[in-house]
């Protein structure tokens, strides 16, 4: 009886002699560990041409099974650093679903948010992270409780850290109705206070981050503590992973156009060394059919959604003398913009409209030919006297039925093309008064011209003058700027109208008058 | 915002991209010609992507 008691002990003993041996053996020995990275993905499943290429890059279900290989080779983190669900036509029909599902057959280690994960508003992510089965991190976010500050993995006996954090300026980059009630804290101390905490709790420190490279470049010449820094937000093509005070940091490109892989040799809990590339993926070799499967269901679904009917054209819509005169679409589209803007004015360049609607049904993919490109609204505030430059040089090209010509909302004017240029616009009224030079009005246009596309100097202008501006309960404030939407595109804007509207039968109403 | 494109000091609203800052520049057709963006670090940029305060970029 003495004896089996004396027995049990011994091997209760051994056991943990082993458990701490394995333990030491565990820090002791050299381990060869590998984080994968991929950010600002914005729904780019389906291989496509980027401006300025002739050739196709990307593809989710190739840049899938490079993913599988890779993670093959040794113990693998695969890491998200932001922008996955919002961008593309094959995200935004769904509202992000579809790369949450493709993501989920990816097997994502963890995410963190990026500031375009709020353009759908506060729902809708909460939905999208219930559906990952991956943490979704946001460690600087306040009020969405879905986010975990960080999580900590063990690979091959090594525990490593991931702290999740999005850029501050979040509440200025999209709608602020998406960000009410949340609190967006200091980049900086937030994560200066999880590493501290994590201190002793794990090998490794990695932040994920969403704060563009130069912010990331900030945070580890600020900050002891931080091992890794996986980067996203600038689009940053990192070739090689940059050695900043102690940390490496690195981004991958964006739209899924490359992969980003860092290899850590680990010994006795330390980083030792690192070595890492990008490498570009093409729709060529190997494909991962699980992916190859949802990006063709998601894509078969973008085809349907094309061909939904919207509403129906009592008339033909006309796109085609956008660049001489008034036309019925022209004031549907501004219309639209000035409605969801709230503001006095609209004017675009009749060179965002690309084609006209034809009488009858009005389908999904009749909106999207017609602005086709992914602009959003902007509207700013303009004096009278800067309204009456924006149109002078949109009439001054008119002989040339150039791009530029304005369509409007909100306004009349008149002009004289026989007038010497900068002196042709006649009379002008905002809201059936006479337009007053000294007077403030907000004017919605879209991104592009508010940027000065098209040679439009006014908007670009005004907000150079602008003071900053900041989210005050909730709304965005400006000495210039009243509206800004970057997460909705202007085509989705129109089909929207086009919705509640049900019928169009919108008018050339004498907005732009010609003197003849 | 002022952000600088090939050193010409450029004004856009607060959270525009690379692809504003080429087009209130005059620069964006360059890209459609082969030219690329790249940040101070002389990492390639795209066209997406988020620009800050007084950064620098070039288009070559």
């Amino acid at each position: 009886m003495f004896q089996a008691k004396r027995i049990k002990h011994f091997l209760i003993v051994c056991f943990f002699l082993l458990l701490c041996a394995c333990g030491l053996i565990s820090c002791a020995t050299q381990h060869e560990i590998r984080i994968i990275q991929m950010n600002d993905f914005h729904g780019f499943a389906v291989p496509y041409k980027p401006y300025g290429s002739d050739e196709a890059q990307g593809g989710l279900a190739y840049l899938a099974a490079r993913v599988e290989e890779l993670r093959a080779e040794k113990p693998t983190l695969f890491l998200a650093a932001g922008d996955m669900i919002q961008g593309n036509n094959w995200a935004n029909l769904f509202q992000g679903k579809s790369s949450i599902e493709a993501m989920n057959a990816m097997g994502f280690d963890a995410m963190v948010v990026g500031n375009h994960e709020f353009d759908f508003g506060q729902a809708i992510l909460r939905e999208r992270i219930r559906e990952a089965n991956f943490p979704v991190l946001g460690a600087n976010v306040v009020g969405l409780s879905e986010l975990k500050p960080y999580i900590v993995k063990n690979l091959d006996g090594i525990s490593i850290a991931v702290i999740g954090v999005v850029t501050d300026d979040t509440p200025v980059t999209t709608h602020p109705k998406n960000v009410i009630g949340l609190e967006f804290l200091s980049v900086e101390d937030t994560v200066r206070k999880y590493t501290k905490d994590l201190k002793g709790k794990s090998n490794i420190v990695v932040v994920l981050s969403h704060l563009g490279l130069s912010g990331d470049t900030d945070l580890a010449k600020k900050i002891d503590g931080i091992d890794v820094i996986i980067g996203g937000h600038s689009h940053a093509k990192v070739a090689k992973p940059a050695l900043v005070s102690k940390s490496v940091v690195t981004q991958a490109f964006e739209h899924g156009k490359a992969l980003g892989i860092l290899d850590l040799t680990v010994k006795n809990g330390k980083i030792v060394g690192t070595s890492g590339c990008l490498e570009t993926i093409k729709p060529t070799g190997k494909e991962n059919t699980t992916v190859g499967g949802i990006v063709a269901k998601y894509q078969q679904k973008v085809d349907a959604v094309m061909n939904e009917t919207v509403g129906e054209a009592l008339a033909d819509l006309d796109g085609v003398h956008v660049r001489l005169q008034e036309t019925n679409l022209g004031n549907l589209i501004t219309d639209a913009m000035r409605k969801t803007a709230g503001s006095d004015v609209a004017i675009i360049n009749g060179g965002t409209i690309r084609t006209s609607i034809k009488q009858g049904p009005v389908k999904v993919s009749d909106v999207y030919a017609v602005v086709p490109f992914d602009n959003y609204i902007v509207a700013i505030k303009l004096s009278g006297q800067q309204i009456r430059d924006t149109l002078e040089h949109g009439v001054s090209a008119v002989e040339d039925e150039e791009g530029r010509f304005p369509q409007v909302s909100g306004l009349i004017f008149t002009y004289d093309r026989n007038s010497p240029k900068a002196a042709r616009i006649k009379e002008v009224f905002v809201g059936g008064q006479p337009l007053v030079t000294d007077k403030e009005y907000t004017v919605a246009t879209n991104d592009f011209l508010a940027a000065g596309g098209d040679g439009y100097k006014a908007f670009g202008d005004s907000v150079k003058s602008s003071k900053d501006y900041a989210v005050i309960g909730g709304a965005m404030k400006g000495e210039k700027l009243v509206y800004s939407d970057s997460g909705r595109w202007l085509r989705d804007v129109v089909i929207d109208h086009v919705k509640t509207q049900k019928t169009l039968s919108p008018k050339v109403e004498g907005r732009i008058k010609e003197l003849k | 915002m002022k952000v600088y494109v090939n050193d010409r000091e450029v004004s856009l609203v607060t959270g525009m991209t690379v692809k504003h800052a080429l087009i209130s520049a005059g620069l964006i057709d360059e890209i459609e010609k082969g030219k690329k963006v790249y940040d101070e670090m002389g990492n390639e940029i795209g066209l997406g992507g988020a620009l800050i305060e007084g950064v620098k970029i070039f288009v070559k």
